[in-house]
């Protein structure tokens, strides 16, 4: 998992998906599977619940990914879901998280943002529930549409939707030129716009 | 331009977001050759997602709170049973929203938490102001301060015996040049006193500095021919308050006697009986008032 941090996003996801639909097993090796799964995708649920509870704090995003684990993993063991393979694991604990956070912020007040977060946080602030999860599944967590369809629980093109309203959102933004990350190739960074 | 027409921008989006693959992905390319608008916006999208990468992508890095470690391999502890279905799960009962009620629920609680701990804080400021003000105004009259009220001349003495008494180097200062014993209780406590107690039947073994009450402390040890027989005289300068205090609570086995002199406070310790160390006492009370102890015999 350590690994797909450094790769482009669409390699690391397609090679979970070739590694799933091969791997076959008891169903008890396959819990196991599916909890080792969920604890290495913690650190990027961290991620993503910071990023969703950005107007709200980090406490809150910590407390939100624990009850989201503790939900998913005592939902596998009573065999209520039961994830085919590693992405859908992943998929379903990303799932399990935005239900806990629709839930939470939805009588959250927003709004108490440092001034020291980044525009970008502010923008996103600003953004509403559904607009921001798609995003931040797409932008940041590097998942495909269907997959945050999924997550969602929308339409492929309900995604897509939001999608492009949140970028028109934050195209106000004066964002500087990517600077070019040591030694990390950004998915697609071959295409350069020639003056 | 039948390329132009069928390319709109939910495929600049699908570009940005490595959702082609192959001729699509060309044809999309080639579009934004033809069409920098089209690309000045792909390079926007790119330079957000990236902004939104930097800005939480540090978060992904740092290691987790203790609550989040092993969360989900925690669950399914090796040692748990698997039950499938049909049981009991006391305290994790299943099907109810029961998680983020606890969220809210928590925020709330820590709410109050915050709240009370400030009150807390401002009530204890405010008697520890209260304590310094009452303390001051009533002076620092003989018996106030709480510093030998706490630990007297007493205790700290029988600490000191009995961190030392078996110790296998228990003189710091030998007694043999005694010039030198003399010399250095001197110069380390400001006074020299080394009573001799062989009228008791006590011989001088050595003397240490040890932490006292309130600065160091003079150790002398002496010992008798009966090997188990050690004695100290502890001393230590002593501020100009005697004071009631509460009777310092030794160990069975030893035998305590205090007095002041010359702005010291001195002990005699040692596993003797009453008569025996009030005997003792006397002799070396007598000597060191009399200064003898410090000069040469």
């Amino acid at each position: 998992m350590v690994k797909s941090l450094k790769a482009p996003y669409h390699v690391s996801l397609m090679r979970h998906a070739t590694s799933s639909s091969v791997r076959t097993g008891s169903s008890m090796g396959q819990k196991e599977e599916t909890f080792a799964e969920i604890e290495a995708a913690t650190p990027f649920l961290r991620r993503y619940a910071r990023a969703l509870c950005v107007g709200a704090g980090a406490a809150v995003a910590n407390d939100l990914v624990q009850s989201a684990v503790e939900r998913l993993c005592e939902q596998i063991r009573g065999a209520a879901v039961r994830p085919a393979g590693k992405e859908a694991a992943r998929i379903s604990a990303y799932r399990t998280l935005t239900e806990f956070a629709r839930e939470a912020l939805a009588n959250e007040l927003s709004g108490r943002l440092s001034p020291r977060q980044p525009a970008v946080a502010h923008a996103l602030a600003e953004l509403p529930f559904e607009e921001r999860c798609c995003i931040l599944l797409v932008a940041l967590e590097g998942f495909g549409y269907e997959a945050a369809a999924e997550i969602a629980g929308v339409r492929r093109d309900v995604v897509l939707a939001r999608i492009t309203r949140a970028r028109a959102a934050f195209s106000a933004l004066d964002l500087k030129p990517e600077a070019p990350q040591d030694g990390v190739r950004r998915a697609g960074g071959h295409l350069r716009v020639v003056k | 331009m039948s390329a132009r027409s069928s390319i709109d921008e939910a495929d600049l989006h699908a570009l940005v977001d490595n959702e082609l693959s192959g001729d699509e992905r060309r044809r999309v390319e080639d579009h934004l050759l033809e069409h920098p608008e089209s690309a000045a916006l792909v390079e926007l999208w790119r330079r957000q997602n990236a902004a939104l990468r930097a800005a939480f992508e540090p978060v992904a890095r740092e290691t987790p709170p203790l609550s989040l470690r092993n969360a989900a391999l925690r669950n399914a502890a090796p040692g748990a049973p698997h039950i499938e279905s049909g049981a009991i799960h006391w305290g994790r009962p299943s099907g109810s929203n029961r998680a983020p009620r606890r969220l809210s629920e928590a925020r709330a609680s820590r709410r109050a938490r915050g709240f009370f701990a400030t009150l807390a804080a401002l009530i204890a400021g405010a008697a520890i102001a209260g304590a310094a003000v009452f303390l001051f105004t009533r002076g620092l009259g003989p018996g106030t301060p709480a510093a030998p009220a706490l630990q007297g001349y007493v205790e700290r003495a029988e600490i000191a015996f009995q961190t030392y008494v078996a110790d296998p180097k228990i003189a710091e200062f030998d007694a043999a040049p005694r010039e030198e014993l003399l010399g250095a209780l001197q110069t380390r406590l400001g006074l020299a006193r080394v009573p001799d107690l062989s009228a008791a039947g006590f011989r001088l073994l050595g003397a240490r500095v040890t932490p006292g009450v309130r600065g160091p402390a003079a150790l002398v040890f002496y010992e008798k021919s009966a090997p188990n027989e050690r004695i100290a005289l502890y001393y230590e300068r002593a501020d100009a308050l005697g004071g009631a205090r509460l009777a310092p609570r030794l160990s069975r086995e030893l035998t305590a006697v205090e007095w002041r002199a010359a702005g010291y406070a001195f002990v005699l310790i040692g596993p003797l009986g009453a008569e025996a160390i009030q005997q003792a006492a006397e002799s070396a009370a007598a000597e060191i008032l009399t200064g003898a102890g410090a000069i040469a015999p």
